[in-house]
């Protein structure tokens, strides 16, 4: 029962943030339809700028968001306006095709200039995990959960409560319409880009202290944010939340019941029989 | 014009490692020889059916594995082991075929990538076969005798020769097919699949035809790369990143182009390889790059490109 317990809490914990990765694809996807190969690499710029800024300037981890957020809304809104804004109208594979070439790229870059050394940051409260009814619960994923249901919860209101996120959600489910309607679907594509970045960004700084950092940690976390985003339905923001915590528990109670070794590849199971059986996602909001 | 090239490239393959001795370019060559059959193997697939996979790892693992296998437990020659490499790779691209061919587009690639990293997983857990993550090593390859004299396996000109025949091989394949009624009916899928479908032709059949062929060539570049390694795991050949390798050389050497993939891998090999003598890691990093210039200017990739600039070339001069 204790076990049960465990896996379920840290399932919930991962899940937290695997969601906040995938609500940032699926809004990237909703609104201009691309599939971003490189966002497992915006998940890896942010633990690293983490990492440095806990390094060079002694700032916690968890504060340095403050600073990493931000900058990755400005990358990704300079990223789409210089480079991608003129590949999107060339269809889905093709923005595929020049993410993953972006993504090659950019974790490429980051091993010429950070070496492929795995690098951990050391905590003085990660020591102890808490220890609330005998269930063990590291220090740095509590924090990380909190805080990215707090900005998985005000991505959720900005979108909608404010006229920016009603433009944005008018955009993902009819281009067209809302660009009749008055909507700069440019703009909007920008900002959203930009937003899709950010949260990626913020959900690296979260996942620094939980994780080894390696330039390519991307390539394992962006074949995760598939099989969430898929899970929920590709341009569901729900669903992507949902997809996220299916796929935490999915993971820490298989490993617990099904196996070890093959507890990576109960996701892509997930993935392959969604996919096939039900491509609008799960609770059937996702456009196929 | 093209029917000179032809054997001028055919002697040059021939002459090379008389005039190239430096091993370090010998291995280049090979390298080289080596990605553009893998690439010719996408190009069948992600080209002319358009059908884009990140998966093709797993049928380059897959004819890794049964050549090394085969040569290990059975005995049978890598001459053999080779060519069964391919077919048991083909085998596996049936099912596979059949289940991701459901799906469209984008879906269809994240689909493959998916079905590769869990055959990377069953490669890694599958201890009796595959001795897991430890991998799989030989030592000596079978001693073979050529007009008297026995093959130094030492040096790599013999992988030299068998590879470039392997290419040689590969491309002519991809002409043929190009020229070959399966062949239109493949860009037929790849231009509009509702349509090729509404004028009878039976795209799923016509679709898995590709796949055994791309897979069959995967398979066959894959149990050449566990011979000349002599070894094989399941990171080493069941990763993402080779799948990924194998789009860029097609996308940006041309794709949909016989020549493609031999201009890319010639031209990100040798990139790739000279940046990995000057620098320990990053060397895919042109790879990434030359893959958004080619998406973004270049349609037809480095070969489309040139063959471009040729025709006007030629057209100002007739005019």
């Amino acid at each position: 029962m204790e076990t049960l317990i465990q896996s379920i809490v840290s399932g919930v914990l991962t899940g937290s943030l695997y969601a906040m990765i995938g609500v940032g694809l699926t809004i990237v996807f909703g609104v201009m339809r691309i599939i971003n190969m490189a966002h497992g690499d915006m998940v890896m710029l942010g633990m690293y700028g983490a990492f440095w800024a806990h390094v060079a300037w002694k700032i916690d981890p968890f504060l340095s968001i403050v600073l990493c957020v931000p900058a990755g809304f400005v990358g990704g809104v300079l990223l789409y306006r210089f480079l991608l804004r003129k590949i999107v109208p060339g269809g889905e594979l093709n923005t595929l095709l020049y993410t993953a070439g972006l993504s090659l790229f950019v974790a490429n870059l980051a091993l010429l200039i950070w070496t492929g050394d795995y690098r951990t940051i050391k905590l003085p409260y990660a020591i102890m995990p808490l220890r609330p009814m005998g269930i063990s619960v590291p220090i740095p994923l509590a924090i990380a959960f909190v805080m990215a249901i707090l900005l998985t919860a005000a991505l959720y209101w900005f979108l909608v409560h404010t006229d920016t996120g009603r433009a944005i959600r008018a955009t993902s489910q009819e281009p067209e319409a809302a660009s009749l309607m008055g909507i700069s679907v440019g703009r909007i594509s920008m900002i959203t880009f930009g937003l899709g970045t950010a949260l990626a960004c913020g959900a690296g700084v979260l996942l620094a202290p939980s994780l080894y950092l390696y330039p390519t940690v991307g390539e394992i976390l962006v074949a995760k944010c598939f099989v969430i985003v898929v899970l929920g339905g590709l341009g569901s923001v729900p669903g992507a939340i949902a997809g996220g915590l299916l796929l935490g528990l999915a993971e820490s109670l298989g490993a617990v019941y099904v196996s070890v070794p093959y507890k990576d590849a109960i996701g892509f199971v997930l993935f392959l029989l969604v996919l096939l059986f039900k491509p609008a996602g799960l609770f059937g909001e996702g456009k196929s | 014009m093209k029917l000179i090239l032809v054997p001028v490239g055919l002697a040059a393959l021939v002459v090379a490692p008389w005039v190239v001795t430096d091993p370090f370019y010998v291995h280049l060559m090979i390298m080289v020889l080596m990605w553009t059959v893998l690439g010719a193997s996408w190009n069948v697939l992600g080209g002319f059916a358009g059908q884009v996979s990140f998966g093709h790892s797993a049928f380059l693992g897959a004819g890794a594995y049964t050549t090394m296998i085969l040569y290990l437990n059975l005995g049978i020659s890598p001459w053999f082991g080779i060519v069964l490499g391919g077919v048991a790779a083909a085998v596996i691209a049936l099912p596979i075929g059949l289940i991701c061919f459901r799906l469209r587009g984008p879906y269809f690639a994240l689909s493959t990538m998916a079905v590769a990293e869990i055959i990377r997983l069953v490669a890694l857990n599958w201890e009796s076969l595959t001795n897991g993550p430890v991998g799989l090593l030989i030592t000596t390859l079978p001693p073979v005798t050529i007009a008297g004299s026995p093959l130094d396996w030492e040096s790599k000109v013999p992988f030299y020769y068998i590879v470039a025949a392997l290419a040689v091989g590969s491309l002519a394949a991809v002409a043929v097919l190009a020229r070959s009624r399966l062949g239109a009916y493949l860009l037929a899928v790849r231009d509009d699949i509702d349509t090729a479908e509404a004028i009878g032709i039976n795209t799923v059949q016509v679709r898995v035809s590709a796949l055994a062929l791309s897979a069959f060539l995967a398979g066959v570049g894959g149990g050449f790369y566990a011979m000349y390694l002599r070894y094989v795991d399941p990171d080493a050949v069941f990763s993402i990143a080779l799948s990924v390798e194998m789009v860029f050389i097609a996308v940006v050497g041309g794709l949909t182009t016989v020549m493609g993939p031999l201009i890319g891998a010639v031209f990100l090999v040798s990139l790739g390889e000279t940046f990995r003598t000057h620098f320990l890691t990053g060397h895919l990093i042109f790879y990434g790059l030359f893959m958004m210039v080619a998406i973004r200017y270049m349609p037809e990739g480095i070969w489309g490109w040139l063959r471009l600039l040729v025709a006007n070339r030629l057209g100002v001069r007739n005019a």
